[in-house]
């Protein structure tokens, strides 16, 4: 029998690479990102614009403290219209980012539909959430509707980035491999995908459900309902700077609660319905 | 009866063809294995016949029956394939996995309220069978590379298809169940008339089991060899 050409090819040595082969691109991006550090931190830090930080904090504490709960049932009924928002908006930006992200991900759609969605996700990402806000209070008038829409479109361009990313990363062979002995495209999705990226998409979406609760509490600085717009109302009185501390402590009390039950239940979740391998 | 024909296949990839002119007519209750060293095409040619692949020139002819000739486009749910990456859900249990063999089956309606329980037992007495029902509701993940390969074996037994194509499907096993996963093939091809073609490296395996063992050669893809072998068993 002959040689294999395999053969004849690896007893030549260890083939040299060029310079450009060789390059690690992460450092010379770590080199970059410095250089722009200090670049930008010497036009940030100028002489005049530094302000009086020891009166800011004597105005601060005079004005702010004691914190005012006098209207503290007012309070809840806004914190109670907050989380509204935030669980309607989440809910309907994760179903409208399932079905959205599988159109985005590269490995499930044809690449012009990927584009195109894509797209769509960056623009609907790009603006923050408070500009959503102020854009669908203009259309919707100052209630929580514009609140919800605001968040919900926010939401859409982060869920739909994840999603898509999540399935991205699953290996596809699995549903394809099901397809090839019999599965229909949504049964290759259902059983070859899903249980794979949906403890993910379970985290995911619980993120941004704390997120929103977060984002709630500050759209209504723009007439778009929640603990917001009471906030808004305290700051435009002239005594009401104590009433805004009372609405800030509550607002820390519940978003600070929050995030360790959020962390508690995506790590029970991710237990439950996706336990690490065993070579992990 | 059902046979297994291939005409004039070949497959070119990177400029080099793997196989050429490969002219096939497998008759009902084979075993065929498929030999050479590792890249010469072993499981290019699975792919091919599985479909997942495309070959360059040729073509695939599954009979079902007699007259009724099938492509690998339309062969499903008659082909059962074992992958050499297994292709197993991993964040669902083993009896899940194994269920999954006859999702040609099942509807949406199953996705809601679970697999029939009559089919529940049968994939679990497939379990039984190869020695891993005690892992039915364990989680694929968290099993063994022997066990996953034995979960896709189940799997496509469970199927029970009329052609199976593995490719090297006992290479995680240790000597006993690879010799009880390619008795029980040689077991299916003598009583049911299923056809199997399996990617073999153990010579020991290839004689006892087998009745065709099918050569590809690297240097000259035209040069390939089929040749009867009497199986020991």
């Amino acid at each position: 029998m002959s040689a294999n050409p395999k053969h004849i090819r690896e007893s030549q040595g260890l083939p040299t690479r060029k310079w450009y082969e060789r390059l690690n691109f992460l450092n010379v991006l770590i080199i970059i990102f410095l250089f722009l550090t200090l670049y930008s931190g010497k036009n940030l830090v100028q002489e005049n614009r530094s302000a009086d930080v020891m009166a800011g904090i004597d105005y601060f504490l005079k004005k702010f403290f004691p914190p005012d709960f006098s209207n503290f049932h007012l309070i809840l009924e806004s914190l109670a219209e907050t989380f509204q928002i935030a669980i309607v908006s989440t809910f309907i930006a994760v179903i409208l980012s399932l079905i959205i992200s599988t159109a985005a991900s590269r490995n499930i759609s044809p690449a012009w539909l990927v584009q195109t969605t894509r797209m769509f996700l960056n623009v609907t990402r790009t603006l923050p959430s408070l500009i959503w806000a102020f854009l669908l209070v203009i259309f919707f008038g100052p209630t929580p509707i514009a609140g919800v829409l605001a968040l919900t479109f926010y939401s859409l361009g982060y869920l739909g980035k994840f999603f898509s990313e999540s399935f991205e990363s699953m290996d596809i062979k699995v549903a394809r491999g099901l397809k090839l002995i019999g599965a229909g495209p949504i049964q290759a999705f259902l059983y070859g995908l899903w249980p794979n990226v949906k403890a993910q998409v379970w985290s995911q979406s619980l993120w941004m459900l704390e997120y929103n609760i977060r984002s709630a509490s500050i759209i209504g600085l723009v007439g778009a309902g929640g603990i917001g717009m009471e906030l808004n109302k305290a700051m435009e009185m002239a005594s009401g700077f104590q009433r805004v501390t009372a609405i800030l402590i509550c607002i820390l009390f519940i978003v600070i609660t929050l995030d360790l039950l959020g962390q508690a239940i995506r790590r029970w979740i991710t237990q439950k319905i996706s336990p690490k391998s065993i070579s992990d | 009866m059902s046979c297994l024909k291939t005409k004039d296949l070949g497959l070119r990839r990177n400029e080099r063809w793997l196989f050429k002119n490969l002219n096939l007519n497998i008759p009902a209750g084979s075993v065929v294995a498929i030999l050479g060293p590792s890249g010469v095409g072993k499981s290019s040619l699975i792919s091919c016949l599985s479909g997942s692949e495309s070959p360059t020139e040729g073509e695939i002819n599954f009979e079902c029956k007699a007259g009724e000739i099938r492509n690998p486009e339309n062969i499903s749910p008659e082909l059962g394939i074992i992958f050499q990456s297994l292709r197993l859900t991993e964040h669902v249990t083993v009896l899940e996995n194994v269920l999954y063999g006859k999702i040609a089956q099942y509807g949406l309606k199953e996705s809601f309220f679970g697999f029939p329980e009559s089919d529940k037992n049968i994939a679990y007495e497939t379990l039984k069978e190869l020695g891993i029902a005690h892992l039915a509701y364990k989680w694929t993940s968290q099993t063994s590379g022997g066990e996953k390969q034995r979960t896709a074996i189940a799997r496509t037994l469970f199927q029970d298809p009329k052609f199976i194509l593995a490719d090297e499907p006992v290479s995680n096993l240790d000597n006993y169940y690879s010799g009880r996963v390619m008795g029980l093939f040689r077991n299916l091809a003598s009583q049911e008339k299923k056809i199997i073609f399996c990617a073999l490296h153990d010579p020991q395996l290839i004689s006892r089991f087998a009745n065709y063992a099918l050569s590809l050669n690297p240097e000259r893809p035209e040069n390939w060899n089929l040749r009867e072998i009497k199986p020991k068993l």
